[in-house]
Parts: C-alpha cells; sequence; structure tokens
C-alpha cells in the first residue's frame, strides 16, 4: 500500500504545481493582454505591414528614378556627340544637375556621426536622447555654412529643395524612407573648414548639451576622399513658372 | 476503478494540463515576440502619419517616373530639335530648382516680426514651408534653397552673408493648399512665443520671387 499512496502523493504535488504554473501564465497573460485583444495586434500588424509594403514601393520607385536618369545621361550624351549646340546644352544641364544633387560625388570632407545616447529618469525629456530630425537639419546647414560641397545623410543626398521631418527618434529626408540613429552625414568639400568647425565646443549647442545630458554622442573624422551618391528621389516644381 | 486506471487517468490529466500550459506559453511568447517586433519604438499614431508621408513621398515619386519617362521619349526620338528642347527644358527647370532665375507661382506671404528670434528658428520656418511643398523660397529680397547658409552673427541672422532685419517676409511658392496648413500651424505657434510681436500670413495667386542665388562652381567635390 506505501509505495501507491507515495506514487498518488506524488501525482498530486505534480497537479498542484502544473495548476500553479497554468495560474502564473494566465494571469500574466491577463495582466499584458496580449491574447485577448487579438484586433489590437491585427491592427498594429496591418499598419506595420502597410509600412512595409509602401517602404517596399518607395525603394522600387527610386530603384527605377535612378536607372531611368542613367538611362537619359547616356541618351544626351549620344545626342550630344552630334551637335556642338546641343554638346554645349548637355554640358550646362550636366553642371546644373550636380550642383542640383543628381550626380554622385566624391571628394575631400567629413563624416560625422550621430547616435542615440540614454533615456533620462525626467518623463519631459523623454525623446531627448535620440537623434532627430532638428540635429540632422542643423547639422546639415552648419555644414553647408562651413564649406560643404555637397551632402548625404544615410546615403540620401541633399538637394535645394530638401526637408526635413519626422518623429522622435526618426529622419525622413525628402521623399525617402525613414532613417533611425546611427546617422552619418557624409561631407564633401573644405575638410580643415568643417573639422575646426565640427570642433568648435560652442558649434552645435542643442547637440552638446544633449551629449552631456543623454551622452547622445556626436563623433566625425576629416577624410581625403569621400564619397555621396546621386538623389534618386523626385525634384519636382509644377507650380513654379519662370517670372 | 482499479487503482491502475486510477493512475492512468491522473497521467492523462496531469499530460492535458502540461499540454495546455504549453500551448498558452507558447502563444504568450509568440504574441510578445510579434509586437516587439512590430512596434518597436513605434507608435500606432507614429505609424499613421508615416503611412500617410510614406503616401504623398509615392504619389511624388510616380509623378517624377511619369516625367523622366517622357523626358526619354523625347531623347529617344532622335530629332535634334526635340533632343534641344528637352535639354533647355531640364536646363531651365534646373535653374530654377537651383534657385538661379526669378520665378513665379501661387503660394503664401508671411511676415514674421519679432526680436530675439534666431538663426534656427528662420531656418525651422524654412524647412517647414520646404517640407509643405515650397518650390521656391525668398526672405526678405533674399533667394533661399537648402545649402545657402542661414547664420546667427552678432548683427543677427544672415541669409547668404547678408544681415535678414525683422520682420521677416517669406514668400513661399507652391501647393497653396498645403502651404497655407503650414503657414496657419506655423502662425499659432509663433503667436504663443514671447519673442514674436506679430505673424500673418496670406495665400496669393501669383507670388513673383526676383531674387537669386548665384552659381557657385565647385572647389573640392568631383563627379564620380
Amino acid at each position: 500500500m506505501q509505495p501507491v499512496r507515495h506514487g498518488k502523493l506524488a501525482g498530486l504535488g505534480l497537479l498542484a504545481l502544473v495548476a500553479l504554473a497554468t495560474g502564473f501564465v494566465l494571469a500574466g497573460q491577463l495582466r499584458a493582454q496580449l491574447l485577448t485583444p487579438s484586433n489590437q495586434l491585427a491592427r498594429y500588424q496591418a499598419l506595420v505591414r502597410s509600412v512595409q509594403d509602401l517602404e517596399a514601393t518607395n525603394a522600387e520607385d527610386r530603384r527605377q528614378i535612378a536607372a531611368l536618369r542613367t538611362q537619359i545621361a547616356a541618351l544626351e550624351a549620344n545626342a550630344a556627340a552630334r551637335s556642338a549646340e546641343t554638346q554645349a546644352l548637355q554640358g550646362q544641364v550636366a553642371d546644373l544637375r550636380a550642383h542640383a544633387g543628381l550626380v554622385a560625388m566624391h571628394g575631400p570632407g567629413v563624416e560625422v556621426q550621430l547616435r542615440n545616447g540614454v533615456a533620462g529618469p525626467n518623463a519631459a525629456s523623454a525623446t531627448s536622447y535620440l537623434v532627430n530630425f532638428q540635429d540632422v537639419q542643423d547639422l546639415v546647414n552648419f555644414l553647408f555654412g562651413n564649406g560643404a560641397e555637397a551632402i548625404a545623410v544615410s546615403g540620401r543626398r541633399i538637394t535645394p529643395l530638401s526637408s526635413f521631418s519626422g518623429s522622435a527618434g526618426q529622419v525622413v529626408i525628402d521623399q525617402g524612407p525613414p532613417l533611425s540613429s546611427p546617422v552619418t552625414v557624409d561631407a564633401i568639400g573644405d575638410r580643415n573648414r568643417m573639422s575646426d568647425a565640427l570642433a568648435d565646443p560652442f558649434a552645435l549647442p542643442d547637440l552638446r548639451e544633449r551629449e552631456v545630458q543623454f551622452q547622445l554622442q556626436v563623433t566625425f573624422r576629416g577624410v581625403p576622399d569621400t564619397a555621396v551618391p546621386a538623389y534618386d528621389s523626385s525634384l519636382q516644381i509644377p507650380h513654379v513658372q519662370p517670372a | 476503478m482499479s487503482s491502475r486506471r486510477r493512475a492512468r487517468a491522473t497521467g492523462i490529466s496531469v499530460w492535458i494540463i502540461a499540454l495546455l500550459v504549453a500551448l498558452v506559453a507558447t502563444i504568450q511568447i509568440r504574441s510578445e515576440v510579434e509586437v516587439t517586433r512590430a512596434l518597436v519604438g513605434v507608435d500606432p499614431t507614429s505609424l499613421a502619419f508615416l503611412i500617410d508621408d510614406l503616401h504623398r513621398a509615392n504619389d511624388s515619386l510616380d509623378a517624377e517616373k511619369t516625367d523622366l519617362n517622357q523626358r526619354r521619349a523625347g531623347l529617344q526620338s532622335g530629332e535634334t530639335t526635340t533632343i534641344d528642347q528637352v535639354l533647355t527644358d531640364e536646363s531651365n527647370r534646373m535653374r530654377a530648382i537651383e534657385g538661379q532665375v526669378p520665378v513665379q507661382g501661387p503660394g503664401v506671404v508671411m511676415v514674421i516680426d519679432a526680436t530675439g528670434l534666431t538663426a534656427l528658428d528662420l531656418q525651422d520656418a524654412l524647412n517647414n514651408m520646404t517640407a509643405g511643398g515650397a518650390e521656391a523660397i525668398d526672405v526678405n529680397n533674399r533667394r533661399v534653397v537648402t545649402g545657402v547658409p542661414v547664420a546667427q552673427t552678432g548683427g543677427g541672422v544672415t541669409v547668404d552673408g547678408v544681415i535678414v532685419t525683422p520682420p521677416w517676409t517669406i514668400s513661399a511658392i507652391g501647393d497653396a493648399n498645403r502651404l497655407a496648413e503650414v503657414a496657419d500651424l506655423m502662425t499659432h505657434q509663433l503667436r504663443a512665443d514671447r519673442r514674436v510681436r506679430q505673424v500673418s500670413y496670406r495665400v496669393d495667386a501669383n507670388i513673383v520671387i526676383r531674387s537669386v542665388v548665384s552659381a557657385k562652381p565647385f572647389v573640392y567635390a568631383i563627379a564620380s
């Protein structure tokens, strides 16, 4: 009889343990609200899927635009070989396109990197540790003001019509998908002037302050030869007419 | 019921409960993973804004593709006059984009009268306009495109090295409806700023911007 009673007790103990574990899991489940609000999850997933689909379309469109621009440049070069007037026009257009950011460039410059810092305890500064679009905007303006001739932000070329937007931690430039930390800014131009300006402790005060407060990282180095890609998005000006 | 049957029934019960526990645990873990993967750092409102931005961006990219296809077709025609026209149009368009020629079109004119506004304030205002679809901008008769330095000096805010004294009159050509929305939002924000004495804007069917940016040759950058 003794072994049977022991077995029964062990079985009951095991059952109790399993029931306890089930209870914990169920309690955790209810608290986390992850099983019951499946609609909420589905909605989130639908939103995320929409973003992913739109980003895929965006990337494909930009790839097609880059390819079309390459084909057009080749056709123009071909036509230029046939007439002096066309050649002069093609030269003008090529130069203007280079200044508009439609041509890949290289040369000496600086590479600046912005990285998220560490969240502070204060809720009021909940997103101050994140790299935001204004940081990138300030940095790009600063570099242009200190001798940059061509700039790309994480591979997105800046044009005369470029704008910066986004929410906390996300940087949207023109029609590109959102960028997030680390953000790399490559600038071609007067390397010494840009390096000296970036080394100035009074430059970019907001970034410097957050470097101290939230360990946001701003690093830079001068490079003898850096490259920026051609702009691969829209440069439409449908509302502008010559005056 | 024999003790062997009872033991068997207990065993089955334990297995069923264990199975349920495993099931719940699996669903729990998978749900958490999915949620983490889907929503890392992005709330649904931000996602909705992102979707809106991406829709607009993709529409712009579509328009650009159509335009490029037309230009390619013109060049493929092989006729010198057509090719020269395509190149002339492109040259004019590029000059307008780079701010090298006077332009006109619909848009908004915003006037900000304030003391103590800095270069960063002006940069933010200009960026808001560009993000709102401005295709050409002028501040106090100084043409501004991205890349034209807007800086803070002891004498005040400069645009391309020239001081722009308040009040700032910002003229922006583009989609007037979109620009009006941006100007409206900016007006509300600026009115809450103590440094701002007065701010107003008007929508104009035809704004003429005569200021231009001088072309600067590359010194360091070389085409790849």
